[in-house]
């Protein structure tokens, strides 16, 4: 998979493709609450990327989503208490025909505000380097940290992102 | 936030996936533990200082426990991960526990008539499994550690390979005191002290791995 090995444009377009087939799949399970799908995908979407190390490129890619997507479908479920049992009858429809064409929805919570409850050192590193663009290198020199330090609160701050969204949805 | 944008943040400058990052991270937690395992041994056991004259029966304990060890390391990977069978792993790790079973079965039979239940009990089996379990806890606790980063599809499996994996590593340790030579010791014993440990892993797996 050319967006493991660290091709940006191929990971751009593999996350892209993924949120599309997560909005199919997650609005067929899910039609009495459509509300909460566009949360849903943003959600399982941050896991794909703290846990894309977890992908073996020696399998097939859909069966490593479609389990995450799952285990954020069941998840999701149990906080709210509903029965997994009523939709699970069409797990065999192809998604890709299915899937919503709009890319332009917006999730009811806010993952720009929940960024700015983060550690500053954390928001920053975030700030810097994803929203800004700039290199670890350049983030790391004008934060005064050293490179790797940028690197783990770029991760800390994204899992942190990953358990509020859990938590609060 | 849109999702277009989130992808947007989330994809630029991801940076490439460190080859074998899994692998990595469940070695250095299972040589971690080994590490620990193998000081208390010194610290705490002694070494047997018999250890160099036990010959072809150390060999085959340690073949038997290394292994388990690989085995359990792999279902342990392949448990850590979303979308992925196990089945191959696990048949693994039942081949390596029936190979040594018929070892043992074998030299039961050869055994002279009246000796094979001292084969079976030898001097320590009350106390084997457990010092076993003892000594797999920090590689079991480092382990878990490791697989919180990871995304088991199931806590309660994926914790009982990490036990299955600390304790064949408690084991290893453990044979550097062990002086029982009889693999029908080694078949019943050592492996109930990996399996308590592994029972351990699969209940606090179950509660401590979520994603």
């Amino acid at each position: 998979m050319r967006a493991q090995s660290g091709d940006e444009a191929a990971y751009r377009s593999a996350l892209a493709l993924a949120a599309t087939r997560l909005r199919g799949y997650f609005l067929r399970r899910m039609r009495t609450q459509p509300d909460d799908v566009e949360d849903l995908v943003q959600e399982t979407l941050l896991t794909i990327h703290l846990q894309r190390a977890t992908y073996d490129p020696a399998l097939p890619l859909t069966a490593w989503l479609h389990a995450i997507a799952r285990h954020k479908f069941i998840d999701f479920l149990r906080r709210h208490g509903r029965s997994a049992a009523l939709h699970d009858s069409i797990d065999d429809v192809d998604e890709s025909k299915l899937a919503v064409i709009e890319h332009d929805l917006t999730a009811r919570r806010d993952i720009g505000k929940l960024l700015e409850r983060l550690p500053a050192e954390q928001r920053q590193a975030i700030l810097d380097t994803k929203i800004e663009g700039l290199s670890v290198a350049e983030a790391a020199a004008r934060c005064g940290a050293s490179e790797s330090a940028v690197k783990v609160r770029v991760h800390r701050g994204l899992q942190r992102l990953a358990a509020w969204l859990r938590s609060e949805s | 936030m849109k999702t277009q944008e989130l992808v947007e943040l989330l994809a630029r400058r991801a940076g490439a996936v460190a080859p074998r990052a899994v692998q990595r991270r469940l070695a250095g937690a299972a040589l971690a533990g080994l590490v620990a395992a193998t000081i208390v041994v010194f610290a705490g056991l002694g070494v047997n200082p018999q250890l160099g004259a036990m010959g072809a029966s150390l060999v085959l304990k340690l073949a038997y426990i290394g292994a388990l060890v690989l085995a359990a390391g792999w279902l342990t990977d392949r448990a850590s991960r979303p979308g992925v069978r196990s089945a191959a792993a696990a048949a693994a790790l039942v081949g390596v526990v029936l190979a040594m079973a018929a070892l043992a079965f074998v030299a039961l039979i050869d055994a002279p008539a009246g000796q094979a239940g001292s084969l079976l009990l030898g001097s320590s089996w009350r106390s084997c499994p457990w010092r076993i379990a003892l000594l797999s806890v920090p590689a079991l606790a480092l382990l878990l550690w490791a697989i919180r980063t990871l995304a088991p599809p199931s806590g309660r499996i994926a914790g009982f390979a990490a036990g299955l994996l600390a304790g064949a590593l408690g084991a290893l340790a453990y044979a550097l005191y062990c002086t029982e030579t009889s693999p029908a010791f080694v078949l019943v014993w050592y492996s109930s002290g990996v399996l308590l440990s592994a029972l351990a892993g699969a209940a606090i797996g179950s509660r401590v791995l979520k994603w």
